[in-house]
């Protein structure tokens, strides 16, 4: 069992001993069913911390930004960060690892395992509530949910409002950590793609006018990238910062910077952003599924990567993050890899 | 004027405006979405917030002002692209809305007036609901000098009284509405008028959040630019453009060249939505960036909806629809901001 007194002791330690810079966890928010994320940077603030279902955020985001802190500053504090993180944010860590991203001395690892259960589907839950706001929430024993609405409390069993990946999840406790609560229990889930099932049967023209009729919602607030942990690039193919112009800079340099792709939320613009997204996530991806959750207009961009997560597996006995010293999925090749091209 | 119509003879009402293209709000899966309506009977208005604004109709997130291309002999072709000038209805706008939408015809109202903004502008009603209950737990429209039976820019205020919508024409352009079809109302009785009186004051009883003393916040947050306030609440931000392309009021925008073809040289120039939150949004050609991190972006977010637009428009540039509370990944919620700006030392 996770026992939250323990961790807050934990942070408690790290904090006074100045082990690391700051905590990055959970704590409550302005909305019952989601926590928000919190950064703890002395011993007396610890009470804020929380673990339980409603801790969706994928943390490690939180890395990039320290990361880039750190090269602003003239003397950074090198110090780690300390960071809660869950089964599938500790493979997202193993992939920036990996990536040399990050060093392993970058991070304190607070590895949370998720046991049985996982994190809710908002989604989910406003279902089964029919339009009334939750007021409260409490969880009972683990097993269910208790939501009070103005006007009644109606329990749910957290089996049937977990996240879809949570419910497809192969390993729900962190691979690397170096403090640690919880079991190591791997999941075998019965069909861990299915998810898929139902996009996989359609024809290729359905499926062309799925996603036309799903990305054509798309309004390019690019909050998929933005909670991203593996969207790390400093310009992405959608902005157009990094074109520093001088004095010798000509009039046809300046028009010879290619525009991938229009800011328009046109049809075609909006499948050249999430098409490049995706692609870029393959055998990246770490399924923490944090882009699909927070699509304001619902476009479900997890099967986009779940496809991909699918082939890396099928064609190579692939999974990403749960080794950092296992040679990335892109920049690799097998001897016996069929394809002679790749010779 | 006041009168009252059956919410049986609403779907009447609206067949009889088949001059004008319909949005109403439409649940598309799980969202609300304001949508052309094809069926005036599958109207509903008991509707939820919906994800964008009906800013999406009155300034659309792209528009094309003109389009070039160069001849055989190499001279250019411009033309100017107005938008083509529909008369457009929207129901079910919620007063939040409406009032966001005074609040951009102030700032595309100044000379020069944005033609293509106005000439969809000037083509479109809008026909208002009290909101009753609150469409949102974030719903905070009291604090910010709002109601959720305010009539600030609507032209027709709906009023759901169980089995009849009382109507309230504000304008001329809502009188028009009422008398493509006059037969299906009658004037509100006295008895009708207590009704919504009392519907009204219990409206604003359902609205639970609040900034308290926001009269102070404009003064206070002059002396806080420098503050390291900013550093510590976007912490948790993301930088994406939720809070501000589902923001009502929100109007930046971006104007870029698309091009079609490079030789000839083919293309539009269009203007889309744009966002303070986005790193190149203040991008100096240079390469330079004077707001370089995302505390710095915050605080424009802010300062812009509670301090600057306070100076230059004497009103706030936030109508307390509450959608960037409810839609921000992270759980940062402006309210707690403000009320911590407000007790900030």
């Amino acid at each position: 069992m996770v026992n939250l007194e323990e961790i807050k002791k934990e942070a408690k330690n790290i904090l006074e001993e100045g082990k690391v810079k700051y905590i990055i966890g959970y704590a409550k928010s302005s909305n019952a069913l989601m926590a928000a994320p919190t950064f703890v940077k002395k011993p007396e603030d610890i009470d804020k911390l929380i673990w339980d279902p409603t801790c969706f955020q994928n943390l490690v985001k939180f890395l990039l930004d320290e990361k880039r802190k750190k090269a602003r500053e003239k003397e950074p504090d090198i110090r780690p960060v300390g960071i809660f993180v869950k089964g599938c944010d500790s493979r997202a860590i193993n992939v920036l690892l990996q990536e040399k991203f990050i060093t392993r001395e970058d991070v304190y690892i607070i590895g949370l395992s998720c046991e049985d259960l996982g994190v809710l589907d908002e989604k989910k839950i406003f279902k089964k509530l029919k339009g009334e706001e939750p007021e409260k929430i409490e969880f009972d024993q683990r097993k269910n949910i208790v939501i009070s609405t103005k006007e009644k409390t109606i329990k749910i069993p957290l089996k049937e409002i977990l996240a879809e990946r949570c419910l497809e999840c192969t390993s729900s406790f962190p691979v690397i950590s170096d403090v640690f609560w919880g079991d190591r229990n791997n999941r075998s889930p019965k069909e861990p793609f299915k998810s898929l099932e139902q996009i996989e049967s359609l024809s290729q023209e359905k499926k062309w006018d799925f996603w036309q009729q799903q990305l054509s919602k798309c309004i390019r607030c690019y909050a998929c990238r933005s909670v991203c942990p593996m969207c790390y690039c400093d310009e992405c193919v959608v902005d157009s910062i990094n074109l520093a112009i001088t004095a010798d800079t000509t009039a046809e340099e300046k028009s010879q910077k290619i525009k991938w792709i229009e800011k328009s939320p046109e049809s075609s613009e909006n499948f050249g952003y999430h098409l490049v997204r995706a692609m870029h996530l393959a055998g990246r991806c770490i399924d923490c599924s944090e882009c699909e959750r927070v699509c304001p207009v619902d476009i479900p961009l997890r099967l986009l990567n779940k496809k991909l997560e699918k082939v890396a597996k099928e064609l190579f006995d692939y999974k990403a993050g749960l080794d950092p010293e296992q040679p990335s999925l892109v920049s690799s090749f097998k001897d016996e890899d069929p394809e002679d091209f790749i010779r | 004027m006041e009168k009252i119509l059956t919410k049986k003879s609403f779907p009447a009402w609206v067949k009889n405006l088949q001059s004008y293209t319909v949005y109403a709000p439409e649940k598309q899966e799980n969202l609300w979405s304001y949508e052309v309506i094809q069926n005036p009977d599958k109207i509903n208005l008991e509707y939820l917030n919906t994800v964008l604004a009906p800013k999406k109709i009155t300034y659309p997130q792209r528009e094309i002002f003109l389009q070039f291309n160069t001849s055989k002999e190499g001279k250019p072709q411009i033309k100017e692209v107005l938008p083509e000038e529909q008369p457009a209805v929207i129901f079910g706008v919620r007063p939040c809305d409406a009032k966001a939408i005074t609040l951009t015809d102030k700032v595309f109202g100044e000379e020069p007036k944005d033609p293509y903004y106005w000439s969809r502008r000037n083509q479109t009603i809008l026909v208002g609901l009290t909101c009753n209950p609150p469409p949102s737990p974030n719903c905070f429209c009291l604090s910010v000098g709002g109601s959720p039976h305010s009539k600030e820019g609507l032209d027709i205020l709906m009023t759901d009284m169980g089995d009849k919508y009382h109507i309230d024409s504000l304008t001329k352009k809502g009188e028009k509405l009422i008398k493509a079809a006059e037969n299906l109302f009658k004037p509100a009785s006295p008895k009708d008028k207590k009704e919504l009186e009392k519907i009204q004051r219990e409206s604003e009883k359902k609205i639970k959040r609040e900034i308290k003393d926001i009269k102070n916040i404009p003064d206070k947050l002059k002396d806080m630019f420098e503050s390291p306030f900013w550093d510590e609440e976007a912490m948790s931000c993301i930088r994406c453009g939720i809070c501000t392309y589902l923001c009502p009021t929100c109007y930046c925008f971006d104007i870029t060249d698309e091009l079609t073809s490079t030789l000839p040289l083919k293309g539009k120039r269009v203007r889309t939505w744009d966002t303070c939150q986005f790193p190149d949004f203040t991008m100096h050609s240079s390469g330079h960036n004077p707001r370089p991190d995302k505390a710095s972006r915050l605080r424009q977010r802010i300062l812009h909806k509670f301090q600057y637009h306070v100076e230059n428009y004497q009103d706030y540039l936030c109508t307390g629809c509450g959608r960037c509370i409810s839609l921000c990944p992270m759980g940062i919620d402006i309210i707690e901001i403000l009320n911590k700006v407000r007790d900030y030392e």
